[in-house]
């Protein structure tokens, strides 16, 4: 689905990521693990298209087999409308503070997709449930809402558009470990079902270990290690993906 | 739960106009020569100081200064502000007959002010680090660093000295009729050295409320799954504007501090001019009066600023402040 070669992303010298190259499966959940600083929220920022003004991009991206880095703005974001859907960490800060939910879940979802209102209703109304928020929810104001329930909501916007690629940044790192639990068993159901691209960004081994096919690991904006979740977890090679596994188990 | 919050407003503002009204008070007083030069008139030199006298004490001068503003602020709840000292009138009528003319200038500034900046402030804040951005930065330095005065001094020079276009000063044509065309045509440019004089500013206050907003991780998250612009812009404005509403609200009272200085030099016959005119002679009961006044229209625009910040923000509706 995606195919990543030589991804280069600087700001001035600075090297954000250097040289990386790796390939997103279709169909299967691919995590980058890594501590914080190390490349992986730019990563989805460059495969997004959503890089700061002043960042340099060199290499190729190629996501059905064209190439992204050329792509006009508008084309950007017809990519994004159509194709992917991003769970980002803070929740909280991910609606505006001054409008109902009501509104941004359409705006998210029923907008993106050209869905009429009525439409839109019925079928939040649903995902809502089947999440465990209720109707409320839609007339609240994000400040009315805890951690928790709002990722609940970003994941039904995400479950709303049924996208090809869902990419999720640290989408757990703010709720708590019962929380926790149940967004990764929720994530899970939405790829069973849909059978829906994960590319899933995360510092928590236990995290990547109880969902992800395949890991990538990145330190200083390089992947040091790749493999199948057993082979990362059970024969770690590179000493700082050995550090990593033998600091989470 | 609104008439509450009703009823406190309205015993705040009424805190706030006592506390306005006896510094005044007390910094008239304090101020060097005599209160009861006013009422001498001209005659100061002629007045025996039996005569004097005889006035401080019909007017209740003589009396401790403290039992003068607790005389006068009693008077004024009965809605009784006394009489000019210099003109012998009742000093509402004076009002009366000043307080239009501000509030035209005062509320057209306001008005054109608001819809000039927020269109600057959109336009420059939404397109950061391009020319307009950084043209209005420098702009909002320029004109809120020049006074006022010095302003009014050279659109005097420029336009009605030099190429004639617009009269010196006054509000009405001495040999017209008057009428909204010639009112309009008197109020051009003390208009235009209030509107320059607080237009930058405001616009500079609104586009880094918008560039900040920009910035907003709910932008990036509507960004990022493909929320169209045109949607985003709205959230942006929507949550820029309420610290600018707030900002507007804080600054009313350099509206009028502002009419103040432009309308002694345009001669606008307002409250600015009658303060200064007041100050002058020591007319301490128009000066008391016009003081109140303005407090109370600036209480009333600051509680409607308020209402409008409950209906703009949720978080004051719904967060139990209200």
């Amino acid at each position: 689905m995606f195919n990543i070669e030589n991804l280069t992303v600087r700001i001035n010298d600075k090297y954000l990521i250097k040289g990386m190259t790796f390939t997103v499966p279709k169909g299967q959940i691919t995590a980058i693990i890594g501590e914080s600083g190390s490349g992986k929220s730019t990563t989805i920022s460059a495969l997004l298209g959503i890089l700061p003004a002043q960042a340099t991009l060199e290499g190729t991206i190629f996501f059905n087999g064209r190439d992204l880095i050329d792509l006009s703005r508008d084309e950007r974001l017809a990519l994004r409308k159509k194709h992917f859907f991003t769970i980002f960490q803070d929740a909280t800060n991910s609606f505006s503070p001054t409008l109902k939910m009501k509104q941004q879940l359409y705006s998210l979802t029923a907008l993106r997709l050209g869905h009429k209102n009525e439409a839109f209703l019925a079928k939040i109304k649903v995902i809502l449930k089947d999440l465990n928020l209720s109707e409320d929810v839609l007339e609240s104001y994000p400040f009315e809402l805890s951690g928790g329930m709002l990722q609940r909501c970003m994941l039904a916007c995400a479950l709303y558009n049924e996208p090809d690629v869902l990419m999720a940044d640290e989408p757990t790192s703010a709720l708590d470990m019962l929380h926790q639990q149940e967004f990764i068993k929720r994530l899970k159901k939405l790829h069973t079902q849909l059978g829906t691209t994960v590319l899933l960004i995360t510092h928590d081994l236990g995290v990547a270990a109880s969902i992800a096919d395949f890991i990538l690991v990145m330190k200083n904006g390089e992947i040091v290690e790749r493999g199948q979740v057993a082979e990362i977890f059970e024969q770690p090679k590179h000493l700082y993906t050995k550090r990593l596994v033998a600091n989470h188990f | 739960m609104i008439a509450k919050w009703i009823g406190k407003r309205v015993i705040m503002g009424t805190i706030v106009l006592i506390i306005v009204s006896f510094l005044s008070f007390f910094i008239m007083h304090a101020a060097p020569g005599n209160p009861a030069a006013a009422y001498y008139g001209g005659n100061a030199q002629t007045l025996s100081t039996a005569e004097k006298e005889r006035i401080e004490k019909a007017f209740g001068l003589d009396e401790p200064v403290l039992y003068q503003y607790g005389t006068w602020l009693r008077e004024a709840l009965q809605g009784n502000l006394g009489y000019s000292a210099k003109e012998g009138r009742p000093v509402a009528a004076i009002l009366q007959e000043r307080l239009p003319t501000t509030l035209q200038l005062v509320v057209l500034t306001l008005l054109i002010v608001a819809i000039a900046s927020t269109w600057l402030g959109l336009l420059a804040g939404m397109k950061e680090g391009s020319i307009v951005d950084r043209v209005l930065s420098m702009f909002s330095i320029a004109s809120s660093a020049i006074p006022p005065f010095w302003l009014g001094i050279l659109f005097i020079m420029v336009f009605s000295v030099q190429l004639g276009w617009f009269p010196t000063s006054g509000m009405n044509d001495v040999r017209g009729e008057g009428g909204l065309v010639d009112r309009l045509y008197h109020i051009v440019l003390p208009l235009t050295v209030l509107v320059i004089s607080h237009v930058g500013i405001f616009a500079r206050f609104l586009q880094d409320s918008v560039k900040a907003e920009n910035r907003s991780y709910y932008v990036q998250v509507a960004f990022a799954n493909g929320v169209p612009e045109r949607e985003i812009r709205t959230m942006v404005f929507r949550n820029a504007v309420i610290p600018y509403i707030n900002y507007i609200g804080m600054t009313i009272p350099s509206f009028f501090g502002g009419s103040i200085v432009v309308e002694t030099l345009f001669g606008w016959s307002g409250l600015g001019q009658l303060l200064v005119k007041s100050v002058m002679v020591k007319d301490f009961p128009v000066l008391m009066g016009a003081i109140l006044i303005i407090g109370v229209v600036v209480v009333i625009c600051l509680f409607m600023i308020d209402v409008l910040m409950i209906c703009l923000n949720p978080r004051l509706r719904r967060g139990g402040i209200v």
